[in-house]
């Protein structure tokens, strides 16, 4: 903990800067898209966002795998505190989704696979932290929180594919997704940088989650009493 | 002789709050312990623990039977819509050939269709209770077995506990009230 | 087999427990035809997607106390000391469930269907699909309440609803399928298969959880 709090200003500044940095490159520094004009920009945000969305969940099932396995309390901590990041990513990329949607198809909501298993991810991760904050005792609320985190990972997929499935009948083509114009190289070094900085951030603000768990499940130890 | 029940160094926490710790006991065939303690000391807990529902945070517990557990807890596992019949089916007792006798000590045998929802607290206590009379095991674990019974059916129970470990058993209850049982005693 | 028996009698007994979910499922179906203007056309457009909403709702309300009320009075305790096998004791209950109320609300589905679509084939193919669809719906929803076994069955509801979306899309393939008669009986061998891998993981996890509701 304590090199972790060392290490914290660098990775948050750093991080900071780095998404700063391809934010202004993105917006100021690129040309704008023939068909889509300004309003893709929102990518610098969407983008980022929809991967950690996905990406956190695949690490609250790692750690839970090793809670789990070899019942290390730290990683379910790590669970515990994912899972309200978690939850506001997603919330960021169906958002802004949103906002890119109303430009772009002219809509708020298009029922397309990739917004719809976004919108599950969503409900999951607030499932999760109902789940675990209806429970007093804390090692029962752990096992529960992890055996679903567990039993998710395996679903998220599924959902995902059978999803897909659906939509290619029910959806017109002209509004999906991979209709639009493949993206230049201009855009993708921004978008590298800003999906690079954005998860550093997001890692900060997990370290940040995960501190105030280790102290508020650990309060009654004499260590928690002398760092505070 | 080997022991039944060998319980070595237990300790329980909750929460990181102990419940209790260094809990060492050894029970040979014939032989009862009381556990005595305050409420919210972990009785049920360490009863629980010998049941094998509950995992101790520390320490080591061997029990050495292959029969069932006969385990008499707070909750009478009752089906309140039942009647007493269907219940003495379910508890797996229904053909037992002592069965009678115990209905007609506790004056149950008349009412054989009334619905468990319509008895007393310690008529129903007593039908719980024909699982302990009725038991197939080596190890008897009772919580608070007295609790709602009038004098004549704590009088059955005592003698009821002494023969069975005149027979070998062995008997682990907690109780508020002193039983007239030969046993040893653990506060916690 | 002393537990399957057990678990009959005990649900037999209680009627609101089986003849509740069945009563409920046959008001919606006769509900939401008043809900559209009568033409058939329409009716039989909707008809599947009620169906399967109703046919999930009915599983949902049907295992609300199915470990609840064995918690609470301590049968599960009791279960839990004995040298059976957990695991199998939660696998013939969730059975008994499907055998006395998933079992009715399947027939009754496909003789609304026939009442509504009209056609012998489309029944005789919706039954099996029913049946094993009520079967999947019963043990994701046991997994559900068991996880929120003391804390109200919407929690429960709430984390395994999602996991069912899938199995809802494949419904719908179903009902195409059986439609334009394409591949009927790859999509029943596709939900036999998810049954079976559920019949198998889902008791013993509910297990896993009932073991940690009891310490």
């Amino acid at each position: 903990m304590f090199q972790v709090n060392r290490a914290y200003p660098y990775i948050f500044y750093l991080s900071l800067a780095i998404y700063l940095f391809s934010l202004f490159w993105g917006l100021f520094l690129t040309p704008e898209d023939f068909v889509q004009g300004n309003s893709y920009r929102i990518i610098y945000l969407h983008v980022p966002a929809s991967f950690i969305s996905q990406s956190l969940y695949l690490a609250m099932a790692i750690a839970s795998a090793v809670y789990l396995i070899w019942k290390v309390k730290l990683s379910v901590y790590l669970v515990r505190s994912i899972a309200p990041i978690g939850a506001m990513t997603t919330f960021i990329a169906l958002i802004s989704g949103s906002i890119w949607g109303i430009p772009t198809w002219g809509t708020w909501w298009v029922w397309d696979a990739r917004i719809v298993s976004t919108l599950i991810l969503f409900i999951m991760y607030l499932g999760l932290i109902s789940l675990h904050d209806s429970f007093n005792n804390y090692e029962k609320a752990d096992k529960f929180l992890s055996i679903l985190v567990l039993v998710g990972s395996v679903n998220i997929p599924i959902i995902k594919m059978s999803v897909e499935w659906w939509s290619t009948l029910h959806q017109p083509a002209s509004i999906t997704l991979s209709e639009k114009p493949a993206i230049d190289l201009v855009m993708l070094y921004p978008l590298f940088g800003s999906i690079i900085g954005f998860t550093g951030l997001i890692a900060c603000l997990v370290i940040l989650s995960s501190k105030l768990q280790i102290i508020k499940r650990e309060k009654n130890k004499s260590w928690v009493k002398d760092y505070v | 002789m080997q022991p039944i029940i060998r319980a070595h160094n237990l300790s329980y926490k909750i929460n990181d709050k102990k419940l209790f710790q260094g809990i060492t006991f050894d029970l040979v065939k014939g032989k009862a312990l009381h556990i005595k303690g305050e409420n919210g000391s972990g009785k049920t807990t360490l009863l629980k623990i010998v049941c094998g529902l509950t995992k101790p945070t520390k320490g080591d517990l061997t029990t050495n039977t292959n029969k069932e557990i006969c385990f008499i807890g707070h909750k009478n596992a009752l089906k309140q819509y039942l009647s007493i019949e269907d219940n003495l089916t379910l508890m797996n007792v229904g053909n037992h050939q002592d069965i009678q006798k115990y209905l007609s000590i506790f004056n149950l045998d008349k009412s054989l269709d009334v619905n468990i929802a319509n008895l007393s607290f310690g008529q129903q206590k007593k039908i719980a209770l024909l699982r302990l009379f009725l038991n197939n095991s080596d190890l008897l674990i009772l919580d608070e077995p007295c609790v709602g019974l009038d004098m004549n059916a704590q009088k059955i129970l005592v003698e009821f506990l002494n023969e069975e470990l005149l027979n070998g058993k062995v008997v682990l209850f907690s109780s508020h009230i002193s039983l007239d049982i030969v046993s040893d005693s653990l506060s916690i | 087999m002393n537990i399957i028996r057990f678990e009959f009698l005990k649900l037999l007994k209680k009627s609101r427990g089986w003849l509740g979910p069945i009563l409920v499922f046959t008001l919606i179906m006769i509900a939401y035809p008043l809900t559209v203007e009568l033409t058939d056309i329409e009716l039989g457009q909707s008809f599947f997607s009620i169906l399967w909403i109703a046919a999930l709702l009915v599983m949902m309300l049907a295992t609300e106390d199915i470990f609840l009320e064995d918690f609470n009075d301590g049968s599960l305790e009791q279960y839990a000391i004995s040298q059976n096998n957990l695991s199998f004791v939660i696998g013939s209950k969730i059975f008994i469930y499907w055998l006395v109320i998933g079992l009715p609300i399947s027939a009754l589905g496909s003789i609304f269907c026939f009442g509504i679509i009209n056609q012998h084939n489309f029944s005789f193919q919706i039954f099996p699909v029913l049946l094993i669809s009520t079967y999947i719906f019963l043990n994701v929803f046991s997994f559900g309440n068991a996880l929120s076994l003391t804390k109200g069955s919407i929690l429960g509801i709430l984390v395994t609803l999602p996991m069912l979306l899938p199995l809802l899309i494949i419904l719908g393939k179903v009902v195409i399928a059986i439609n334009f008669d394409l591949n009927y009986s790859g999509f029943l061998f596709l939900l036999l298969g998810i049954l079976s891998i559920i019949i198998v993981i889902i008791p013993m996890i509910t297990s896993y959880i009932i073991r940690a509701h009891l310490e």
